[in-house]
């Protein structure tokens, strides 16, 4: 039997050719993946469709095609899946007049797990001394670590987190992903979603990349950076001349294509050391005047972007 | 059960919490203050008709409906204003507990602050009278509407963000207007449900309880019936609920 990079062999969560679609607007495309026990990081820029993508996972959303199952369950169908899994959205989904305890009690009570797990579960996310203050009072970071907290406290097999960093600080951070770790060690199927490459590279073994909906890239963490080292770096270059400079350019390899628009040049090359080098002189040859050298999208979202295109 | 006595506490804290537990307070004084007011100088026998013919519709046809509307639209309304309606839904338990829990406690509530609104009535009119008579088929028939109410209102609140506009509208156009232009549609008024359960439940004979007959139009009063009634519609506004949270999709937004 084999399997895509995007899929594991010990699925405990497994999404097959979803889509999802609200009107006209296509949210997820077309996604086929799993995840199984240990930490998988869900990456992708801002509004690429992680959440709706765990969301869908959840059962919270209904895939407008394809198919979801959590623990062999269609969680849509099923709803005692739910307490074998556990998700930590990503906005504040707390009631703010009940205390932390209050909060992670509530969530023990809902799925019949015993109240003895809720101070453990409060110690887990060090939020021991402001677990009888009301959530509403809490920062960002409290209030997250509360909604993990009330995760935690059913022990769920399959935890499901919808960037739970944001907001935290970096001592935090660090306990929560050392948390996060020791459940998948565990042998915890934990998923989290992130924007921020590092973050997830700092917690995953296995990372599912998704851009526009779609999926971008999957597998271990190394083989995401070396398609990513791929990525071809775009430069906006300012200058009087510029279709005499981009008529130089074009003679060098390691430029893949470049676009004029008055004045602007836009270039695509692998190699921006030697670029930057070029530049300066084939202007200073030309007698053109150079404005600007800036690179246009180092953004994470435009690294993904470049991986769709090239999956295409 | 564990889970619908976590809902239900959960939800009375949420529906009764803040400000509005003193606005609704402030409208449960109503009906007993316009009895005092308008008894001041009245014989015994016509203060006990003048309970029937102000009080006691001020609180079937305003103080009722407004309380039942703002706790029964709350109920689910801001678990999705507030974003936290996706973690009742991740919980292991059937969609039907969910709202059956939710609307225990929306009734729970708007009984509770409708029945002080009646009891407060009431007392006015026994310090005036001399009897308590209007007390229990007060509280009973209060109960019975608000079960409705809040049924229908928990409903409204699920499907739109705009339910106390929309409840409103449904109060002061149906309930207040139509039904009253169309005898024949008093069977589907909700506040005549309670009202018959109190005209059943009321001594006969008693002064003003007559003109009520008017307000009823073809209902025929009884307990047992308007019980009947407002579990029945109970029944069908949990299930419509359930079958709507099924359904939903949950975008966190």
């Amino acid at each position: 039997m084999t399997t895509s990079p995007a899929t594991v062999r010990d699925a405990t969560v497994e999404v097959n050719d979803v889509s999802k679609w609200f009107g006209q607007k296509v949210a997820v495309s077309d996604v086929t993946c799993s995840f199984g026990p240990g930490l998988t990081g869900l990456l992708g820029p801002n509004g690429a469709g992680k959440t709706t993508l765990l969301r869908l996972i959840c059962g919270l959303l209904a895939p407008s095609d394809g198919a979801v199952s959590i623990l062999g369950s269609n969680p849509r169908r099923d709803h005692r899946v739910y307490g074998r899994m556990a998700l930590v959205p990503e906005e504040d989904a707390v009631y703010g007049q009940l205390s932390a305890r209050a909060f992670v009690t509530y969530a023990a009570d809902l799925a019949g797990a015993p109240r003895e797990g809720v101070d453990r579960a409060i110690e887990t996310v060090d939020l021991g001394s402001a677990a009888d203050r009301p959530i509403a009072g809490f920062s960002k970071g409290m209030r997250q670590r509360a909604k993990v907290a009330a995760a935690l406290v059913t022990d769920p097999q399959v935890l499901i987190l919808d960037e739970p960093l944001n907001g935290t600080d970096p001592v935090q951070r660090a306990h929560l992903i050392e948390t996060f770790k020791r459940l998948a060690a565990g042998g915890k199927t934990v998923i989290v979603s992130s924007h921020v490459l590092a973050e997830v590279e700092r917690m995953a073994d296995r990372v599912i990349a998704i851009v526009d909906g779609r999926l971008a890239a999957a597998g271990g963490v190394h083989a995401i950076r070396e398609a990513m080292a791929d990525t071809p770096y775009r430069i906006r270059i300012d200058v009087d001349d510029p279709r005499g400079v981009a008529a130089t350019l074009m003679s060098s390899e390691s430029i893949t294509s470049v676009t004029m628009s008055g004045n602007t040049l836009r270039i695509e090359t692998s190699n921006l050391p030697d670029l930057g080098l070029r530049v300066p002189k084939v202007a200073k040859e030309l007698g053109a005047r150079l404005t600007a050298f800036e690179p246009e999208d180092e953004s994470l979202e435009s690294v993904f972007r470049y991986l769709v295109r090239r999956r295409k | 059960m564990r889970a619908f006595l976590s809902i239900i506490r959960v939800t009375l804290r949420q529906v009764i919490g803040g400000r509005r537990w003193i606005i609704l307070g402030l409208v449960a004084l109503l009906p007993a203050i316009v009895m005092w007011l308008s008894s001041a100088n009245l014989s015994e026998t016509n203060s006990i008709a003048r309970y029937h013919d102000a009080p006691l519709v001020i609180l079937f046809i305003i103080v009722l409906p407004l309380v039942a509307l703002v706790l029964g639209s709350s109920a689910l309304g801001d678990e999705r204003r507030d974003g936290t309606l996706s973690f009742l839904l991740l919980r292991p338990i059937p969609r039907w507990t969910i709202v059956a829990a939710k609307f225990t406690a929306s009734w729970l509530a708007a009984t509770a602050i409708s029945s002080v609104a009646g009891i407060l009535a009431s007392a006015a009119l026994a310090a005036r009278a001399g009897t308590w008579v209007t007390l229990v088929p007060t509280v009973v028939g209060v109960a019975v509407s608000a079960a409705c109410y809040t049924a229908v209102f928990l409903v409204l609140g699920h499907i739109t963000s705009r339910a106390v506009l929309v409840g409103l509208v449904y109060l002061f156009v149906w309930e207040s207007g139509i039904s009253f232009a169309a005898p024949a549609l008093a069977n589907v008024s909700l506040f005549r449900i309670g009202l018959t359960a109190y005209v059943g439940l009321v001594p006969a004979g008693t002064p003003g309880v007559a003109a009520l007959d008017e307000v009823l139009g073809l209902l025929v009063p009884g307990a047992g019936g308007a019980v009947a009634k407002a579990v029945g519609i109970s029944i069908v506004c949990i299930a419509i609920g359930a079958v709507l949270l099924k359904r939903m999709d949950a975008t966190g937004e």
